[in-house]
């Protein structure tokens, strides 16, 4: 058994750090879109607030691996040259644009939840909008964003493992190649591979804790 | 004593909440109304008589629908008036205080003053400190607003909004959220500040205020100007029946 680990540990390490790649890209990419689609979802006027909706709608009501078929699959058969994605983009792009839907919905959940006093007080002392929102709103309602992200982004990384459907050879997928060759201990692999997510998942839901904390215990008006 | 120069002048304003499925609420109708320099203006009526959403129409945090709005010369229903700029110089004080609440008492201060005003953090900081012992809560400047009661809060907003050295004051039933005890003292610091000749327009139900403090008592009922005068008038010898009839539900 300890000899099975010490072979297969290398391959599964290779795949985790696949996983590691793509999940901090998408998270990146994803928050980033996520944040901006959430602000104009609250701060755009009635067309850009129901073009994003249905946006929105559209990603989160629809499976995953469906929006992966039509990234790597359908796309490049259009023929249109710049569709023709690799693996790893089409992966990427795909996992981005799903996270972005939930990351908009929580920034404008949290954007909405800073009482409108709040606003109403910035703007009452002359300042715009945008004042309001980057001086005032933000600051507060990035403090109720932090536990429902962490939640997303272990959400994320977990999901990665759906992309070796196209052959992308991150965690998951190294560990079913690892059992073709020990299909005696598949239990054991299958273990290891539950572990290796673990150790990654498990400092990210620690580190949203502590940016909740440090970043003080939200404060709202009773 | 009051100059006869109108810092705020309102005419004929209408405003109508329209709710789907319900049917529509007129919260002001032809209200027509004018504060002078250094006057301060009382205006009193039962909930929902429009009373705050007048006063949320002086900085045009309510829209009106119809009618005129002018502050110190500057027409603010006017689509080309700067509303940011024109609510410089209107102060507001809410029921709820609305401080910011990721800020100390000092920066709820200071920080409109720099975003809005450009003043240098030094001097910002100067006139904060200087107006949380005018308001009495100096040794408070480092508090975060959760921390304090809510008569220091509404001290600090009220410091926020003189940082500011708006022409007018609006407050909108500012001590009604208030513990008991912590009233009165928000009171004396609108009297002084009435003393002092800030020109205020007040919401208020303390009719003790609006009968030492008040030059001019507007008694509100259903989004119309009922009846007004000075306090004397309107306290002890109201004219009108509903004003007798909400007097005497109050007082």
């Amino acid at each position: 058994m300890v000899d099975v680990i010490w072979v297969t540990m290398p391959f599964l390490l290779a795949g985790l750090w696949i996983t590691i790649k793509i999940s901090l890209i998408t998270i990146l990419c994803g928050s980033l879109l996520g944040f901006v689609v959430g602000m104009l979802r609250t701060v755009g006027g009635w067309a850009v607030s129901t073009t994003l909706g249905l946006y929105i709608h559209a990603l989160r009501g629809t499976p995953f691996l469906v929006h992966l078929y039509i990234i790597y699959f359908v796309l490049p058969a259009t023929g249109i040259s710049w569709l023709q994605l690799e693996a790893f983009p089409a992966a990427v792009i795909s996992l981005s644009l799903y996270t972005s839907t939930y990351v908009a919905e929580i920034v404008r959940a949290a954007i909405e939840a800073v009482p409108r006093g709040q606003s109403e007080a910035a703007r009452s002392t002359g300042m715009t909008a945008l004042q309001s929102m980057w001086y005032v709103v933000l600051p507060q309602a990035l403090k109720l964003m932090i536990p429902p992200m962490g939640g997303v982004y272990v959400i994320i990384i977990k999901g990665t493992s759906i992309v070796s459907v196209i052959g992308i050879a991150e965690l998951v997928r190294a560990g079913e190649h690892a059992t073709q060759r020990h299909p005696k201990e598949l239990m054991l692999i299958y273990g290891m591979t539950a572990l290796l997510y673990f150790a990654y998942c498990y400092p990210v839901l620690r580190l949203a804790r502590w940016a909740e904390t440090k970043f003080g215990s939200v404060r709202l008006p009773s | 004593m009051a100059s006869k120069t109108p810092i705020v002048v309102v005419k004929d304003i209408c405003k109508t909440f329209k709710i789907r499925g319900r049917p529509p609420v007129h919260a002001l109708r032809h209200v027509t109304n004018h504060v002078d320099k250094g006057e301060v203006l009382v205006v009193i009526g039962p909930s929902g008589s429009g009373k705050s959403t007048f006063l949320r129409a002086l900085n045009g945090l309510e829209p009106v629908d119809s009618g005129s709005i002018t502050i110190d010369g500057v027409e603010l229903t006017s689509p080309k008036t700067d509303l940011n700029r024109l609510r410089e110089g209107v102060g507001m004080v809410f029921q709820h205080f609305n401080l910011f609440e990721h800020k100390t008492a000092l920066e709820n201060i200071t920080m409109p003053q720099m975003v809005v005003l450009k003043r240098k953090p030094g001097e910002a900081d100067e006139i904060g400190r200087r107006l949380l012992e005018r308001v009495g809560i100096g040794e408070k400047a480092d508090s975060y607003p959760s921390e304090l009661s809510g008569g220091q809060q509404q001290r600090v907003a009220i410091a926020r909004s003189l940082a500011m050295t708006p022409k007018v004051m609006l407050f909108d039933e500012a001590t009604s959220a208030l513990d008991p005890e912590t009233v009165g003292g928000v009171l004396d610091l609108m009297k002084e500040l009435a003393a002092e000749g800030t020109t205020m327009v007040v919401v208020t139900h303390e009719m003790g205020f609006a009968r030492e403090a008040g030059d001019r008592v507007t008694f509100m009922d259903e989004g119309e100007i009922i009846e007004e005068g000075n306090p004397e008038a309107v306290f002890d010898h109201p004219q009108h029946e509903r004003t007798k009839l909400f007097l005497s539900q109050i007082i």
